[in-house]
């Protein structure tokens, strides 16, 4: 009779230690962080595959992060949000390359970039030429009139 | 070519200033020495628009592209006007383009304008074999435009190969220096041909604009 009893209760046991270590199989824990993606180029639309990447926190002149570009020339960090500020992320290769300032916090922005459009280069580019072709003008003006004085 | 911001250390920028200079102070100076300072303001204006528009036009040397400089051109063909005129040049790339920089502008305008000097002096030593043979024309504007061009280049390699910050991967920065240096060799030999084609064209329909 004894027997009958503690068998049952021998299996009934087991099978509550075995649920037991079934609860505690996993466990996922989560925090949204933000990631800042850059893609460094060359003013060619070349992408920098390779260059070499190095991220200032805020108010901090040694690296805080050094990494590489990928083929794409595309780099991707997840800066520290206690440190919110302008970080600061520089692209290098071949002693060229570019840095660009990321606000990061309060008054961040979805996206930017350090260039400008097509159409704003070639108009910056066609007011400078213009410059230079007037003052070309000028002086030669200038020579012009000032010919006949010196003939007379 | 252009070295921007950012790139070299601050005593190597304040140099650069230094040399440049000094480099603009001499020119100014031989420039004032001249009957008519301003007789030549016309073509080095022109020529400092044609320097400001080469830096866009990027030829395709695999893997990179390069673009062109024409430092030599306006050594050969402006004289002492050639330095300033580059200054003026720099200055509106980088304020206008961020094609090169302000902390910089000292350091390129001495790795550009000085071999523009002297490329005017090798183009000037035509005249020692025969300043009205075509042929020495278009070899002494082949030398000033391909040695102004090739001087810079090696200033330039010096420039970034012992400057390059310790926290980076040192030899992966130094082996695309070298491979960018190597990418201007084609452009050395076009930048040469071109002023050779420039001298003599000019020494055809206008030869005053190539006087000292």
């Amino acid at each position: 009779m004894k027997w009958k009893l503690i068998l049952p209760l021998t299996l009934l046991l087991a099978l509550g230690l075995t649920m037991q270590a079934s609860a505690h199989g996993a466990r996922i824990e989560y925090t949204i962080s933000i990631a800042v993606e850059i893609r460094a180029t060359y003013d060619t639309g070349e992408p920098m595959g390779g260059g070499q990447v190095t991220v200032y926190a805020p108010d901090d002149p040694t690296p805080w992060l050094e990494g590489v570009c990928d083929e794409d020339g595309r780099f991707v960090f997840t800066p520290d949000p206690s440190k919110p500020g302008t970080w600061d992320i520089q692209v290098r290769q071949a002693g060229h390359g570019d840095m660009v300032h990321i606000p990061i916090g309060d008054d961040m922005a979805i996206s930017g970039g350090s260039g400008y459009t097509p159409l704003q280069i070639v108009l910056m580019g066609a007011c400078v030429v213009w410059g230079f072709v007037g003052t070309a003008f000028f002086f030669s003006r200038r020579l012009a009139l000032s010919l006949p004085k010196g003939r007379a | 070519m252009h070295i921007p911001d950012g790139i070299l250390p601050a005593a190597v920028s304040v140099a650069g200033y230094a040399t440049a200079g000094a480099a603009t102070w001499h020119s100014l100076r031989k420039i004032n020495q001249k009957e008519d300072p301003r007789e030549s303001i016309p073509k080095a204006s022109l020529l400092t628009a044609a320097f400001f528009v080469a830096s866009w036009i990027h030829i395709p040397v695999p893997p990179t592209s390069v673009h062109l400089v024409l430092n030599g051109l306006l050594g050969a063909v402006l004289g002492y006007y050639a330095f300033p005129a580059i200054l003026i040049g720099l200055f509106f790339q980088a304020v206008m383009f961020q094609h090169g920089g302000l902390t910089t502008l000292g350091v390129n305008a001495t790795m550009m304008g000085v071999p523009a000097l002297l490329a005017y002096f090798v183009f000037r030593l035509r005249s020692v074999v025969g300043k009205e043979s075509r042929v020495w024309t278009g070899v002494f504007g082949f030398l000033a435009g391909a040695g102004g061009l090739g001087i810079s280049v090696l200033i330039s390699l010096v420039l970034l190969i012992t400057t390059v910050p310790p926290h980076l991967d040192v030899e992966a920065e130094r082996a695309s220096i070298y491979a960018l240096t190597l990418a201007h060799v084609p452009l050395i030999a076009l930048e040469g041909v071109f002023t050779a084609l420039v001298a003599l064209f000019l020494q055809r329909v206008r030869p005053e604009l190539l006087e000292d």
